[in-house]
């Protein structure tokens, strides 16, 4: 059968680079710009606040903007999504004299955890392993934890710029100046309407891109200086709901097997979450690797077919949805990571640059970790009265992050995530060994493959996926209305992919897309752009995500 | 409690949900609910408002209001408030309403409560009522201070007429020199038969059961023939079947007509939140599965081409007789 790297989507990254076209006096000149107010971007602001506050002369040649922070959500923590249990490491440096743990806004520390492998009816306990232990971390909703760091940076002297895309990387002599906005009111044409605004140049002495899974100009920069690793980055998609419930769940819960199937000929790997927020809610999700074969998967389904298991039924029984929201995870690890986390200029952190650890779950502490020596990179630079813009001069954030837990972490458990590409069992297998070595095994590092490049199959696994019946289980467009989308509906497409693909495509599409933007037709595939809650899954499976205007997609609170 | 409602107006009539949210203020129970209409030439519509059931009308008639501009209404109110000392101002929304009631929220540094259901009054205080969380719920949300400024979602209220007269007074019309920097260039109306979706009693919409763009003269004869308006779904807009500016749902228009007539529409959640608060609400669709279903009054199990015509012909047959 085919695959989806046989129908490449007509994006051209060379196309989101250019020069400051603004006239020099129209310009909007800040002093480090972030691109993404999630925890990368925004604990970056932080430091940056904090050095700055005892070096005036430095933040005086920053000008009247030291530091801004550009969000394409309608506010900070509208496109946060995540698990989350959080490793409170970073944090605690970030905040270290200044704020504790308890004043941050958790759902309190893991006190108990189960890990089970399901099978259709049963639940089997089996132990935690060791990757995944909590102890000591702490249950969050990352959105209602990136309004909270968004409050610290505004605190900080951030300013924060939200409902504001960034839609080109700005680059003349070889060195990042900063990014071109996205235009605002423009049709489904592209033609102006009568709210038209024009994008603008946000020029910056360093320009700090934070922009999580799947990030456009990430993706544009790694391109453009040629810093992409020798290993493709591969992803997952998560899709989680938060649920109102009657009586409280005392543990955080992570599943394997079930609804998911062991054969190695699927390549389905992934889990399920299930933490308590609060006495009164919980959340739970799926996540699934992108690298599955099967055209008629569907995370969102597999979800939906995870509640009406007994186990997971009996704790929503008498509770009610109140969110959902969907997100890619990048998932390949320290062999995926680009060979370069900086260039003239510009520096890359968190997600956007692949900083997460699979066995282990987490992400958000080296997104604040790297966001953080990023700052103090940049401000090193400054004070050493070097213009970023040279070439080198902000070679030490890569040294910082190699010196970090960040970097011990990821490397002891790189040759996991490939490992289980093989099944479910051998990859449990292999990963119990590389544990035990801590990352010694295996001696060669085994290899990641595109998540485009692996053959589909097609089974009738849809068949099995319950019916919505708008209690337990939902439909994805009731789903999306649940995730607070609102977009306008006659902007333009922001998302590039061919149309004229054969049906086996079409219909991966269709399936693959939690959020029902695709939709396989006769001849081809149907776009609905303002369904889409920008997970980036399409991305990973053989479109490209772009960012549509300013302020829109899902407005997620919970998540 | 003095209360005081903008009356917003196009041409000669006072618009139906700033009288729906005049009549709510009536019930409420306050003594003295006052109305203001600004414009030019806008003196006669204070009657109407007197039918509503205000007790008072203030009328600002001044030039310099012809314009539908936030600015200069906020200047004007903003006087009247303090003169009068007001203690409530109700909006009911449209552009123009949201606009003028941030703009006086801001100069006067008054609370203000948007996006509001109802009103109610809890022993001496005042509660408003906004869904939240995808309208699954109302949150109670209150002023801590005077004057408290309120605007509703549109098609809140109904306008009840009670009858009656109201005073009116004359409003001094003076503007800060800010408020005069911005004038109107063009207004532009668009032209379309009937009633519009917004204020039609009757709404027949269709979606993507009627199989192509050409069916829509079905609907668009049922429309004709119930002297109603046209409405489409997300999906048929979409596919450029029918104008956005019919569309009706969350990123169209919420609408509350006493008949919504759906034909050939599944009844996605997106569409329903834009016409749920429908008085009657009949669909004609051929899946009986369909979640439309869930929340009609009368549900038609059958092939919209058969069904849609066949009530055309009825209606017609029944008015013509």
């Amino acid at each position: 059968m085919t695959k989806p790297a046989d129908f490449p989507p007509p994006f051209r990254a060379a196309d989101y680079v250019a020069a400051p076209s603004d006239p020099p006096d129209e310009r909007i000149e800040v002093g480090i710009l972030i691109v993404g107010a999630g925890p990368a971007g925004l604990a970056c602001a932080i430091r940056l606040g904090q050095l700055l506050e005892d070096a005036p002369e430095i933040r005086d040649r920053l000008g009247e903007v030291p530091v801004a922070v550009l969000e394409k959500g309608k506010q900070a923590g509208s496109h946060l999504l995540s698990g989350a249990v959080v490793n409170p490491r970073a944090l605690r440096r970030l905040f270290k004299g200044r704020k504790r743990i308890d004043e941050m806004p958790f759902y309190g520390p893991v006190e108990n955890e189960s890990v089970y492998f399901l099978t259709k009816q049963n639940a089997l306990r089996i132990p935690a392993p060791p990757t995944m232990k909590n102890d000591g971390n702490y249950v969050a909703s990352l959105s209602r934890l990136g309004r909270w760091l968004a409050e610290q940076a505004e605190e900080a002297g951030a300013m924060l710029l939200p409902e504001t895309a960034a839609e080109k990387l700005l680059v003349s002599d070889g060195r990042a100046r900063g990014v071109r906005t996205g235009d605002k009111g423009r049709g489904r044409d592209g033609e102006p309407l009568a709210n038209f605004e024009p994008g603008s140049d946000l020029v910056a002495k360093v320009t700090v891109l934070a922009e999580g899974t799947q990030g456009h100009l990430t993706g544009v920069a790694l391109d453009r200086f040629g810093l992409a690793g020798e290993s493709p980055q591969v992803w997952a998609l998560g899709v989680k709901e938060v649920w109102k419930i009657k009586r409280p769940l005392d543990r955080v819960i992570h599943t394997m097997g079930w609804p998911l199937r062991p054969g190695a000929k699927y390549r389905e790997f992934g889990g399920s979450f299930i933490y308590p927020l609060g006495e009164d809610m919980l959340t739970l999700g799926m996540v699934v690797g992108l690298d599955y074969r099967d055209v008629e998967l569907s995370v969102h389904d597999l979800l939906q077919e995870l509640k009406t298991h007994p186990l997971v039924r009996g704790l929503l029984d008498g509770g009610e949805r109140v969110e959902w929201g969907a997100k890619t995870i990048p998932e390949g690890g320290f062999l995926a990571l680009p060979k370069q986390l900086h260039a003239p200029g510009l520096l890359i952190c968190g997600d956007g640059a692949g900083l997460v650890n699979v066995p282990a779950l987490k992400g958000i502490h080296y997104a604040i970790e790297s966001g953080s020596l990023a700052a103090e990179a940049a401000f090193a630079a400054l004070q050493r009265g070097q213009t970023p813009a040279t070439p080198g001069a902000l070679s030490v954030y890569d040294e910082a992050l190699k010196r970090s837990f960040v970097w011990k972490d990821l490397y002891e458990v790189r040759n996991m995530r490939p490992a289980f590409g093989r099944g479910f069992w051998l990859g449990g297998a292999l990963a119990g060994a590389m544990t035990a070595t801590k990352g010694r095994f295996p001696r060669r590092d085994l290899e990641l493959e595109r998540d485009v490049d692996v053959e589909l199959i097609r089974t009738d696994r849809a068949m099995d996926f319950p019916a919505p019946d708008g209690k337990l289980t939902f439909d994805k467009l009731s789903s999306v209305f649940a995730s607070g989308n609102k977009t306008r509906d006659d902007q333009p497409n922001h998302i590039v992919i061919r149309r004229d693909v054969p049906q086996d495509i079409a219909q991966l599409w269709e399936r693959l897309c939690p959020a029902q933007v695709y939709e396989a037709t006769e001849k081809g595939v149907d776009v609905t752009p303002s369904n889409c809650v920008q997970c980036g899954a399409i991305t990973a499976k053989g479109g490209r995500l772009t960012p549509p205007e300013g302020g829109s997609g899902p407005e997620y609170t919970l998540t | 409690m003095s209360m005081l409602v903008f009356l917003e107006h196009h041409g000669d009539e006072l618009l139906k949900g700033s009288l729906g949210v005049l009549s709510k203020a009536v019930a409420l129970g306050s003594a003295d609910v006052a109305g203001v209409v600004m414009g030019f030439g806008v003196r006669p519509l204070a009657e109407q408002a007197a039918k509503c059931g205000a007790v008072k009308v203030y009328v600002a008639d001044d030039a310099r209001l012809e314009a539908p501009l936030p600015q200069p209404r906020v200047d004007v109110l903003a006087r009247l408030i303090r003169e009068k000392g007001i203690e409530t101002v109700l909006f009911g929304n449209s552009v123009l309403a949201a606009d003028v009631a941030a703009g006086l929220a801001a100069r006067l540094e008054a609370g203000l409560n948007w996006d509001l259901a109802d009103l109610v009054r809890q022993d001496d205080r005042f509660v408003g009522k906004r869904p939240a969380l995808q309208d699954s719920v109302h949150v109670d949300v209150g002023w801590k201070s005077e004057p408290r400024i309120a605007l509703f979602r549109s098609g809140s209220f109904d306008p009840v007429e009670t009858g009656g007269s109201a005073d009116t007074e004359d409003v001094t019309v003076a503007l800060e020199d800010f408020s005069t920097s911005a004038r109107m260039v063009d207004q532009a109306h668009e032209e379309g038969e009937g009633p519009s979706i917004e204020d039609a009693a009757v709404i027949v919409a269709g979606g993507r059961g009627l199989g192509g763009p050409e069916n829509f003269t079905l609907v668009e004869e049922l429309a004709k023939a119930l002297g109603g308006a046209v409405g489409a779904t997300r999906a048929v807009v979409d596919a450029g079947w029918y104008p956005y500016s019919t569309q009706v749902g969350q990123t169209g228009k919420t609408v509350s007509p006493k008949l919504y007539i759906a034909c050939g529409i599944s009844g996605a959640i997106q569409h329903k939140v834009g016409m749920q608060s429908s008085g009657v609400i009949v669909a004609i669709n051929k899946d009986p599965n369909a979640p439309i279903f869930e929340f009609s009054d009368l549900g038609v199990v059958g092939d919209v081409h058969e069904v849609v015509p066949k009530l055309t012909e009825l209606v017609k047959a029944r008015k013509g007789s």
